[in-house]
């Protein structure tokens, strides 16, 4: 069983990089955001999924990362792909820099500090006009060809994938899931638990950072509003608590059926499109809270992590 | 340029802050009741308070009704519309994990304000009714703000007397403090969370209904409103309910002393800063709240 399903994901992941040459350009930026979205839902999940602490502003790190490649590209002309690692790493120091102390704070108080994390940068960003444009944006040079940037949003959301695949594996990951299941018996195990939610709160964000980079170079454009939404936020936990959250492969199955369906559903609904949204999330909370996955692993007994 | 401050600027932000600030204390305490008494943390606070607004908003242009009168037609709706809101769904996420319920209250919080586009649109309205200064000395103060904070302390104080001399208030407290004693001692906890949950949103209709008279009102106008009440139920320790007052206060003295040596753009920042700062020192707010 498992030996079939790696060669179909082999074919899958084959099938995806010949897309390019046959793909039109609508549907490589198509693919491209779901690829997006994938990294997005599965970095979040490293945090959250594993360790239970909500991070209620993740977009924030999506924002660093897109602002950071925005201003190397546009103002001192670095090449694209290394301003977008850039981006990631400049998440991981705002990750550090906020992780220090809200990763102390317990339960409801960590998710508002990282909701109120998100606003604020978004108000810094407008502030630094100089630096960031303000509220009027910041323009890129054009680029005119998506698959590059294609290639390396898949390369992102396999990265992030497979890191998930060996956290979830290892001792560390398993350390990380003691403390999502009981932080004080954790830590009376002799966990030190700050510093391995430290780590998997760092882990998680340089995907976003480096995905918003590659985002600001494919749209070139960002602007405050645009960049720091918390919908953003909100579309990544639901596409992980869809498919399963804290597990391998669910955030990667909710992301790719609420985006497919966000793509042939809702955009016919332009005024009914958030409600839509909205019932759907209190849909998945109320009816799905494990997700799709945790709904299988019940009925078939299949391993937690899957 | 440097700008000189005087003591009467600063006297002037102070009270300023004060004004804001008693604004802010009302409706994080409906926020801070929820939060208290069910474990939700309600995004959808803000989304309340917005459609408080545009009650008053349709009340006065419709009917001609004073904005002030309205605060007796936008805090029963939303106490109907919160009671509503919690038995058909709040309900459902009370105890679970936190991230249940920031994300129910989300999609609500969206769906109300996409239901508020579609029926007013997103145009930005006002309700033109009071308009001009009191002036005491070298200070002036907008009417709008001076009468919003003498309804908010008032309707504060009536809250506080509600659940610390009556019955039901008393039980609310309990059911805040221990939901299994309250329980044994024969408390309905389904209605204490129903009725809580209808308060809660009747404060935010209120803080709606003032906030109309003062600013522009817009679909998007709540959700800045249910990051401050985090803030200041925060600040002042989650689930202490005196300390929504003295968290409120101190915002509107933060964001308007920011202002004044800062700039106004970089308020929220600034509360944010000091909210990480006070959690560093003290984890569970100012005065003592539960962690």
């Amino acid at each position: 069983m498992t030996r079939w399903l790696l060669a179909g994901f082999l074919v899958l992941l084959v099938l995806l990089a010949l897309y390019p040459m046959q793909g039109t350009g609508y549907g490589i930026r198509t693919m491209l955001q779901l690829f997006m979205w994938i990294a997005l839902a599965q970095s979040w999940n490293l945090i959250s999924g594993l360790t239970g602490y909500v991070s209620f502003g993740h977009v924030a790190f999506f924002g660093m990362g897109a602002y950071t490649a925005g201003i190397l590209i546009g103002k001192l002309g670095w090449p694209w792909l290394l301003a977008c690692l850039a981006g990631g790493v400049m998440a991981m120091v705002l990750a550090l820099v906020i992780g220090w102390p809200c990763l102390r704070l317990k339960g409801p108080y960590f998710a508002i500090a990282m909701l109120g994390l998100n606003e604020v940068l978004r108000v810094i960003v407008s502030y630094y006009e100089g630096l960031t444009g303000g509220g009027s944006g910041l323009s890129l040079p054009t680029l005119h060809a998506s698959v590059p940037i294609y290639y390396a949003m898949g390369l992102v959301a396999l990265l992030v994938t497979a890191l998930t695949y060996v956290i979830i594996t290892s001792r560390f990951g398993l350390r990380l899931m003691t403390i999502r299941e009981d932080e004080v018996a954790a830590e009376a195990m002799g966990i030190d638990t700050f510093r391995y939610k430290l780590y998997a709160f760092l882990l998680s964000a340089v995907a976003p950072g480096i995905v918003g980079g590659l985002a600001a170079r494919d749209q070139g454009y960002i602007e405050p509003t645009s960049v720091f939404p918390l919908i953003t936020t909100i579309t990544m936990i639901v596409m992980a608590l869809f498919g399963g959250k804290g597990t391998i492969w669910g955030p990667v199955l909710g992301a790719v059926l609420l985006f497919t369906f966000q793509e042939l559903v809702w955009a016919r609904f332009i005024y009914l499109h958030q409600l839509l949204f909205g019932a759907i999330i209190v849909g998945v909370v109320l009816l799905m809270p494990r997700g799709i996955l945790g709904v299988l692993q019940q009925k078939y007994n299949l391993p937690r992590t899957i | 340029m440097t700008v000189v401050i005087t003591p009467t600027m600063i006297g002037q932000v102070v009270i300023s802050g004060l004004l804001a600030g008693s604004l802010y204390a009302m409706v994080a305490l409906g926020l801070g009741l929820v939060f208290g008494v069910m474990r939700v943390l309600n995004v959808a606070h803000g989304p309340l308070l917005m459609l408080g607004a545009y009650t008053t908003f349709g009340l006065f242009q419709w009917l001609g009704l004073n904005p002030y009168l309205s605060l007796l037609v936008s805090m029963p709706a939303l106490f109907v519309v919160g009671v509503v809101l919690q038995r058909l769904l709040v309900r459902r996420v009370v105890d679970a994990p936190e991230l249940s319920s920031l994300l129910l209250t989300f999609g609500v919080s969206i769906a109300i304000v996409n239901l508020a586009q579609l029926g007013f649109t997103s145009d930005v309205r006002s309700v033109e009714y009071l308009t001009g200064s009191f002036v005491l000395g070298p200070f002036a103060f907008s009417k709008s703000r001076v009468i919003a904070c003498a309804f908010a302390l008032v309707i504060t104080a009536g809250a506080f007397w509600f659940l610390r001399q009556t019955r039901l208030g008393k039980a609310i407290r309990a059911v805040s403090q221990s939901r299994e004693v309250a329980q044994v001692c024969g408390i309905n906890v389904q209605r204490i969370h129903m009725i809580t949950f209808g308060l809660a949103s009747a404060l935010a209709a209120a803080g709606g209904t003032l906030i109309a008279v003062m600013v522009a009102i817009q679909p998007e106008m709540g959700q800045v409103y249910t990051f401050k009440s985090f803030l200041v139920i925060v600040l002042g320790g989650a689930g202490n309910y005196p300390g929504a007052l003295l968290g409120g206060l101190l915002l509107g003295l933060i964001e308007q002393l920011s202002s004044l040596f800062i700039t106004t753009q970089v308020n929220e920042a600034v509360a944010y800063i000091l909210l990480v700062l006070v959690l560093l020192v003290r984890p569970t707010g100012l005065l003592k709240g539960r962690s």
